[in-house]
């Protein structure tokens, strides 16, 4: 009896001594993000919450992963949507833990934090003291303020519940904002930033998402058409040239049934479209018809991110693999030569030049 | 034919309306003798070549408070992923996913049909008397589409003698209120029970939130300082009601009827991330759900055949709202989704013993589903108000027939076909065959194996899910080995230890998986092919240390590589040859219980290996968790007054307050801690 209950307490003394979960957390490190350089926002798996941020300079060919995480000591969050700069400030969208992040653009530290947004998709700059952030399952644009990362107002947009709501992305056109409406919607508001209020609204085709000003003046927007046996319809997805003047469609290029353009993107001199659409396709904005052979023809390859750098005019296209390991950022000349390749984080989706 | 009614005795034992034992009885006086070794001459026909793990009902019956995730944590080697406390908990069994575990009560299959998957933190342990594990290839016997394996989970009567009542009320941290009652009545021929369980909590524990900072700003908004906030879980309370109903009637004469009635109504907040910087004020994340399970069974017992039948209905809504407040106190609603799933089963098995070397059995079963599900309001083009679901209905029969043998009472074979239709879509023949050896009658050590060929179709969600639902989705097919040897010994109120070795090894073509589109929604496609491997060990040691001391061991330890062997999807793919996501390689458990006199001190253990969250098994922050340890403690001290057991009983859960993540982002308690108190009365019992 002495005897087993003896052995008894060792064991017990062995299970005391089992350990606890190691914890790497909350470490910080000095990080660097050099030169004119590309910043790649890593997605992530929603409800994860492990999206990152990546940054290649083009110049050395050098990519740093996880540098928010690096910097901070904690995480970037659940599904970073998109990230603008402005003035030395990079600002990132990380839609499902409702928050704006505003970071050096050098060090990657944060400078603060816009928070209390129902599901922020985009923001965009009106001046040091305002900005816009556009939602998902909100019908409201909220208006902030960059300086104190506090929200001021709201842009309540006609013809949405807060269920149906969905703002996506602006682009400024003198004292005009064009945003998409893009889940379950047709439209393109037209907001005059001077007042906050919707002016007007024009109908496009079926969930227009990506929106881009050539250097003509002119804005593009793709539709991707709604999917099969959606109650809103499925229709071809489309590109469509709208003049923003006149704010009216001026030309249309139709996809096929079933195709999934998406991510339109300009060049620097802001005269030739790329999309993806499994391949990566290009077309130049005075074009009269769409082009009929992608410029890189899909590998296997799950696009999911496109960009080109504004001053050499590489391409950069994300490839998210099986969206659940690090995904590979292909970077192109523009004749389509591979120049390089890197690994970012999950699910590449967003990239914003310094 | 009278030598054939053991074997019918120790066949009904595994019926759902087989042996009455006293559960409720023992509750406070936890009286468990050492059995008996079974003598490996009287294994049932029924569990030739089975691997099978049964919960003895003091693991069951252990606390009121415990669902069967937290009895499948700490006893058994599957892996139980948990989004938090009180939160969806599901299975990976054999380095499968949740949906590849089969799950039936009392025969009634309950994975959950949209989604395919089962919630066991929705199921209270004391709910269930008789549960048992069928690993791999058993699950053959007793259902299709278990390539993992299934959970088998029963009720029984409960051989009360008049009227019977034990209440126990359960009081612990973060304002924890967990109830049972259970009325019982039972004489010659009929058995009737009531049981009702309601668990309430806020569920807001504290924890040290290491995926955040919080800011320290100065008068101009610059961020001075951080910290690691300590956050208290945030929208993670729960409210959950269960109530069972059942009567069984005995005729005497060789029929058993049985009805039972199970309804739980649960309504959970789902809990925020730990990355997420909104206010719980400001969100409601709210799921609520009404399940009503019903099934009326019969048993007609003659001789050397079986007849039985059951029907039943399982009615399920959800409701899922995710809502925020607008200003002035306003909740609008972002997403307001509801399902309504109701199945109509039906169930026909007879068994036939030409001889006691021989039994031969058959069974069909049906579900039929009808589903609607609503999961958004939008404005039509036209503005109308339209919905985005599905409303659809499917027919699942299974069909089986089996020959088991055993033409000396060392050797054993079953061969059982099984072949299901789901919709117009239909398996070919499902093979499985069984095998068992006594390699010694000293130990009875007993050699198994089984080889079976198995599939799993689509769920109405991955087929009609809108959007995403991909209809030209191909069933999952699999095949599993497996073999092992057990052994079991002892000395009838003196000790008795057994223990079980298992290899298996499996393969699972066309898995199913939801993967992100450009569209910004997800949908499945069959993608991987997975090679499940490894190998299970259990061991079971009671022993009576001295007079009034007793001690039960129970341990379990699996090793499963489950490995993605699919081709590269480009030349930038690492994931093949890689452990899947979230199956932690090892996984190991053990409770040990002392008993002395009316006290019982009761430890429990568990031990989850690291687990990867991405394919490629990347070793970066988010890419692992660390492995963590569990360890539960539990002190019962039980009174016999003159008119009433009493006992009182203290958990603590957490033991070492260990900071740990079953998965990423959700926050799981720190040490906490339950008392619970339980009366007996002993109302016309002998005193």
């Amino acid at each position: 009896m002495k005897h087993s209950i003896h052995t008894l307490l060792v064991a017990a003394a062995l299970l005391l001594l089992g350990g606890c979960m190691k914890w790497d957390y909350g470490q910080t490190e000095e990080v660097t993000a050099t030169g004119a350089g590309l910043f790649v926002l890593n997605e992530g798996n929603f409800q994860y919450g492990n999206a990152s941020l990546t940054y290649y300079d083009p110049e050395t060919k050098q990519a740093e992963n996880e540098l928010f995480r690096r910097a901070n000591g904690f995480r970037l969050g659940d599904v970073a949507q998109s990230m603008t700069v402005r003035d030395g400030i990079g600002w990132i969208v990380v839609n499902n833990s409702h928050v704006i992040f505003a970071i050096d653009l050098v060090t990657c530290r944060e400078v603060g934090r816009i928070t209390d947004l129902t599901s922020p998709r985009y923001i965009h700059f009106l001046s040091d003291e305002k900005a816009y952030v556009t939602q998902l399952w909100d019908n409201r644009i909220f208006i902030v303020d960059p300086k104190r990362f506090e929200i001021t107002g709201c842009i309540e947009c006609p013809r949405m519940t807060m269920e149906s709501g969905s703002t996506e992305q602006m682009v400024q056109y003198g004292r005009y904002l064009f945003v998409t409406c893009w889940s379950y919607q047709n439209r393109i508001l037209k907001i005059d930033t001077e007042t906050d209020t919707v002016v007007d609204e024009l109908t496009v085709g079926i969930q227009p998402a990506s929106l881009v000003l050539d250097c003509y003046g002119k804005l593009w927007t793709l539709t991707d058409g709604g999917y099969e046996g959606s109650p809103y319809g499925r229709e071809a997805p489309a590109l469509w040239r709208i003049d923003p003047e006149r704010f009216a469609v001026e030309q249309e290029f139709r996809f096929r049934l079933g195709d999934t353009p998406s991510e339109l993107q300009l060049n620097g001199a802001k005269d030739r479209l790329y999309w993806i659409d499994d391949d990566v396709w290009q077309m130049e904005v005075t074009a009269r018809r769409a082009p009929v052979q992608p410029l890189l023809a899909s590998r296997g390859t799950k696009y999911y991110g496109l960009t080109v750098d504004p001053v050499r005019g590489d391409l950069y296209v994300a490839d998210a693999i099986d969206y659940q390991q690090q995904g590979i950022v292909y970077r192109h000349a523009a004749d389509g030569e591979l120049l390089d390749q890197f690994y970012a984080g999950v699910t590449p989706g967003a990239f914003c030049w310094k | 034919m009278k030598r054939l009614f053991p074997l019918f005795a120790a066949l009904l034992a595994l019926g759902p309306l087989a042996a009455q034992t006293p559960p409720t009885e023992g509750w406070t006086r936890r009286v468990h003798p050492i059995p008996e070794v079974t003598v490996y001459g009287r294994r049932p026909l029924k569990e030739i070549g089975v691997q099978q793990t049964r919960f003895d009902s003091v693991a069951l019956k252990e606390n009121i408070a415990l669902s069967m995730a937290d009895v499948l944590t700490f006893n058994s080697s599957i892996f139980v992923k948990s989004y938090g406390r009180a939160t969806l908990s599901t299975v990976a069994f054999r380095g499968t996913s949740p949906s590849h575990t089969q799950v039936t009560w009392n025969g009634m299959r309950i994975n959950n049909p949209m989604l395919g998957m089962t919630d066991f933190s929705m199921i209270p342990s004391y709910f269930i008397d008789d549960a048992s594990l069928l690993h791999g290839t058993s699950s053959v016997n007793e259902t299709g589409g278990g390539l993992g394996g299934a959970v088998k989970l029963a009720t029984k009567p409960a051989a009360a003698e008049g009227f019977g009542l034990q209440y126990v009320q359960g009081i612990g941290s973060f304002r924890t209120f967990d109830e049972f009652l259970r009325l019982t009545y039972g004489n010659e021929r009929w058995q009737l029970s009531t049981r009702f369980v309601c668990s309430a909590s806020p569920n807001d524990y504290k924890y040290r939130n290491r995926d955040k900072k919080e800011n320290i700003y100065d008068d101009d908004r610059n961020i001075i300082g951080s910290y690691h906030p300590t956050e208290r879980n945030r929208s993670g309370s729960f409210k959950d009601l269960h109530l069972l109903q059942e009567a069984y009637y005995n005729t005497g004469r060789g029929d058993r009827f049985g009805v039972n009635a199970w309804y739980l109504r649960s309504n959970r907040e789902l809990p925020m991330l730990t990355t997420d910087y909104a206010s719980d004020l400001a969100f409601e994340n709210r799921q609520r759900e009404e399940t009503l399970r019903s099934i009326l069974m019969w048993d007609h017992l003659r001789s050397d055949w079986k007849l039985g039948a059951s029907a039943g209905y399982i009615h399920t809504w959800t409701a899922y709202d995710y809502r925020r407040d607008v200003g002035n106190g306003t909740m609008a609603s972002m997403t307001r989704s509801r399902s309504r799933i109701n199945t109509f089963y039906g169930r026909l098995e007879g068994e036939y013993a030409p001889s006691r070397r021989w039994l031969l059995t058959a069974s069909l079963s049906a579900h039929q589903h009808f589903v609607k599900s609503a999961d958004k309001n939008i404005i039509a083009q036209n503005g109308d108000k339209a919905v985005v679901g599905y409303d659809k209905g499917r027919i699942e029969l299974s069909g089986s027939l089996s020959a088991k043998w055993r033409p000396t009472d060392r050797f054993g074979a079953s061969a059982v076909l099984r072949q299901e239709l789901y919709g117009t879509s239909r398996t070919p023949l499902i093979p499985a065959l069984f095998l068992d050896g006594v390699l010694s009658k000293r130990g009875n050590v007993v050699a198994k194996a089984s080889v079976s060929r198995n599939f799993r179709f689509p769920t109405l969600n991955d087929l009609y899910f809108l959007p995403g639902g991909n209809p030209e989705l191909r069933k999952e097919r699999g095949y599993t080995y497996d073999a092992g040897i057990s052994f079991a010994t002892g000395k009838a109120d003196r000790y008795r230890l057994s223990g079980s070795v298992t290899w298996f090894d499996s393969h699972v073509d066309d898995w199913i998986i939801w993967l992100p589109t450009t569209k910004g929604f997800f949908s499945p496609r069959n993608l991987k092919q997975v090679h499940a491997y490894g190998i299970e060990v259990q061991a079971n040691l009671s022993a009576a240390l001295a007079r009034d001391w007793k001690i039960d061991l129970d341990g379990t330890w699996s090793w499963t590589p489950s490995i993605n062997e699919g081709e590269p999807i480009s030349s930038a793919d690492r994931s093949v040859g890689k452990q899947l996501p979230y199956v932690p390689e090892h996984a190991a458990t053990l409770s040990g219980r002392l008993a002395w006199r009316s006290w019982t001190l009761h430890y429990k253990w568990c031990c989850y290996g690291e687990r990867f969250t991405m394919s490629s098994n990347d070793r970066t922050l988010t890419g692992r968790l660390p492995a963590y340890y569990m360890n539960n403690l539990s002190l019962e001290k039980s009174l016999s007054l003159r008119r009433v057991d009493l006992s009182v009983k203290g958990t603590v859960n957490n033991l070492f307050d260990e900071e740990y993540l079953s998965v990423l982002s959700r926050p799981m308690p720190g040490i906490h801690f339950e008392i619970f108190i339980g009366i007996t009365p002993k109302w016309g019992k002998k005193r």
